[in-house]
């Protein structure tokens, strides 16, 4: 795996421009061209603030409803953008795959870099509803880097070994969107991470969750440093982090398992 | 090993039987099927095959369709991995296997020359060093800053060769790219296959047209059946591809036509071997089931179907056997081994005889004269030349 991880970084360059390639052409017609990736999180925003301000919410901890579910938002939707279109990136390259000997996991690697640059441009919208609310982000709000590693790790074990699998069993396509929606409820989205730690929750449930689902503690660290300015819980971040690694790890080896067939059957 | 070899060593590669079962019907059969005691089907592609190439050598592929060629390149580049066996490349591999498939249609030429150098495998710097040259080889000019998808076929294909053609690598892997693209352009495109041959790039060359074969390989590998059937000098394995071609169309094309060759003879009409420049008669024993009115066509081929000249005379054939003679007159060839084709077409295109082959003959006399390097004779002609320079 080393040896794979080593190979990669000598195609680092392809990873860079195929992501460029996708990024241009994502915008390339589109009259308002690359404000879109600007505007598009903004009309999230309001559709939004629309729909969830009038909905009873699962207690937020405090946090203005529509500040506490769109960070959640923003996580999660790296994490869904990031398996939608990389565990496709394979099927959609197909024509490259066929053709070139660069490292296959340059495909769903790329997707991941355009995707994690539309995040951070949708993570601006964020300041308008800073605005709104009248509060600012945290001083604990510079752990987020930390936090975003974690998730960048599950996400690019889980879109791996998707995008290998899918290969081999083209139903995934079909399962994989559904998978994906259902993924906006599984996380603490739009409820509190702390639902889990209530009496009435057997013990064992909190940090089962946190390694089988690390984008949870994520989802819920972010929070607690950004909007309440509170310390990281380490406990569950090291489990996430554990988890994190674990999915990176078996999701690249089952990827490079798989890629010996990927020109042959893709 | 020195970098620019190439190392095959019994490999063998399959692919897995076709899957042609969209519905849960048919899948469930096959989960069934599958089950049952070892029944899975491969196709295998290539058979042990074994193949070294020196540094700086320049070999071609060749063979029918699915002969496996491609498969061979592909395995070779790491694009796919062979089922069993040894291949070791050394140095670094520049794969042309599709000339235009790294290209994105909706960015501009400018965009793209940078992502298909990537992918191909030059660094951006290489690529922003080289740009210009790229361009003007491309003969783009201003289009470089148009989309992709608004050019033309022949002007995206220009783009990707010029990318390629300036990769410098070990080893240079081509998969019949150039059958497209007019004459100008196929001539550059030799010419600089020739020029990165000089500098001592190792190049494996696939195509089927066997010309370009014979001006840019100096040696050959005919693929058959996944198995290598022979490898040497260009020439002879090229000469021996040739044959078995004509041989091939000999058999498919089993008499059935109203008008059928039964024996066929060629000779010099002085009795002597043929020889360039002489005289040839051709003496075809025919058999006509009835009377026919078109026109008889003779034709003379390196084996393939192509010939290099015809001649034809219009008249009406009696039924029953009889015997076609034509005199061929100073036949232009020079030294090597060709066939004879015949065909009968009647008034309304109708075809009494389809065209193949009835004979083929070895020419004794002069070699082709050597053109220029990286220019490629299509049909060898023998001419006689006088020189004179004031």
């Amino acid at each position: 795996m080393l040896a794979s991880a080593k190979r990669l970084w000598a195609h680092r360059e392809i990873i860079f421009t195929l992501a460029e390639r996708d990024f241009r052409a994502q915008y390339k017609q589109a009259t308002l061209g690359i404000l879109w990736a600007l505007l598009s999180p903004v009309l999230t925003l309001v559709i939004m603030i629309a729909v969830f301000s009038r909905a009873k919410s699962f207690g937020t901890e405090g946090i203005p409803f529509a500040l506490f579910s769109f960070v959640g938002i923003l996580c999660w939707s790296f994490f869904a953008s990031a398996l939608g279109t990389g565990g496709n990136s394979l099927l959609s390259n197909k024509a490259l795959l066929a053709k070139t000997q660069f490292p296959r996991e340059c495909f769903p690697l790329e997707t991941m870099g355009v995707t994690a640059i539309n995040t951070v441009l949708s993570w601006i919208p964020l300041v308008i509803l800073f605005v709104i609310f009248g509060r600012a982000p945290a001083v604990a709000t510079l752990w987020a880097p930390l936090f975003m590693v974690l998730e960048v790790a599950f996400a690019a074990g889980v879109t791996m070994a998707v995008a290998g699998l899918i290969i081999q069993m083209r139903d995934l396509v079909q399962v994989l969107p559904v998978i994906i929606s259902l993924g906006l409820f599984v996380n603490p989205v739009i409820w509190p991470l702390s639902k889990l730690s209530e009496p009435s929750v057997p013990k064992f449930v909190l940090p089962l969750y946190c390694f089988v689902n690390p984008l949870g503690p994520v989802i819920d660290n972010v929070r607690r440093t950004m909007l309440l300015g509170f310390e990281p819980n380490w406990y569950l971040v090291g489990i996430a982090t554990l988890g994190a690694l674990f999915y990176l790890v078996v999701g690249y080896r089952l990827f490079k398992r798989l890629e010996v067939s990927f020109a042959d059957i893709a | 090993m020195p970098n620019g070899s190439i190392q095959v060593e019994q490999v063998w590669k399959r692919f897995r039987a076709d899957l042609t079962a969209p519905l849960f019907y048919d899948q469930l059969k096959r989960l069934r099927h599958s089950i049952g005691p070892g029944r899975r089907n491969y196709r295998w592609v290539l058979k042990d095959i074994n193949l070294e190439v020196e540094p700086g050598a320049s070999v071609a592929l060749i063979g029918i369709n699915g002969s496996g060629k491609t498969t061979l390149l592909k395995v070779i580049s790491q694009v796919t991995y062979q089922t069993a066996g040894y291949c070791n490349v050394r140095g670094r591999i520049g794969a042309l296997l599709s000339i235009t498939s790294g290209l994105h249609p909706d960015l501009t030429g400018r965009e793209n020359v940078f992502l298909y150098g990537t992918v191909l495998g030059m660094s951006r710097q290489a690529i922003r060093k080289k740009f210009d040259e790229i361009v003007e080889f491309a003969d783009l000019e201003t289009a470089i800053n148009r989309q992709v998808k608004f050019y033309s076929v022949g002007m995206q294909m220009r783009l990707g060769f010029s990318v390629a053609a300036f990769l410098e690598p070990d080893v240079l892997l081509v998969d019949e790219v150039l059958a497209v693209g007019d004459a100008n352009f196929q001539q550059k495109c030799l010419q600089r296959i020739g020029e990165i041959v000089r500098q001592g790039t190792t190049l494996l060359y696939v195509s089927h047209d066997l010309a370009s074969v014979e001006a840019s390989c100096d040696r050959a590998v005919w693929l058959a059946d996944a198995v290598i059937q022979a490898q040497g000098p260009t020439k002879d394995v090229v000469r021996m591809y040739r044959t078995a071609v004509e041989h091939n169309a000999m058999l498919v094309t089993a008499n059935d036509g109203e008008l059928r060759v039964l024996k066929a003879e060629v000779k010099a009409t002085d009795g002597g071997q043929i020889r360039s420049d002489c005289d040839v008669e051709v003496i075809l024993t025919v058999n006509a089931r009835e009377s026919l009115d078109g026109n008889f066509f003779i034709g003379v081929s390196q084996g393939t179907a192509f010939p290099m000249f015809v001649v034809y005379q219009h008249g009406t054939l009696p039924e029953g056997d009889f015997e076609i003679r034509c005199v061929l007159n100073h036949i232009p060839l020079p030294k090597g081994r060709y066939s004879i084709w015949a065909a009968m077409v009647g008034s309304k295109n109708s075809p009494y005889m389809p065209w193949n082959p009835v004979i083929s003959f070895e020419a004794f006399g002069p070699d082709q004269f050597r053109p220029p390097e990286g220019v490629m004779i299509l049909t060898p002609i023998y001419v006689k030349a006088d020189w004179q320079v004031n």
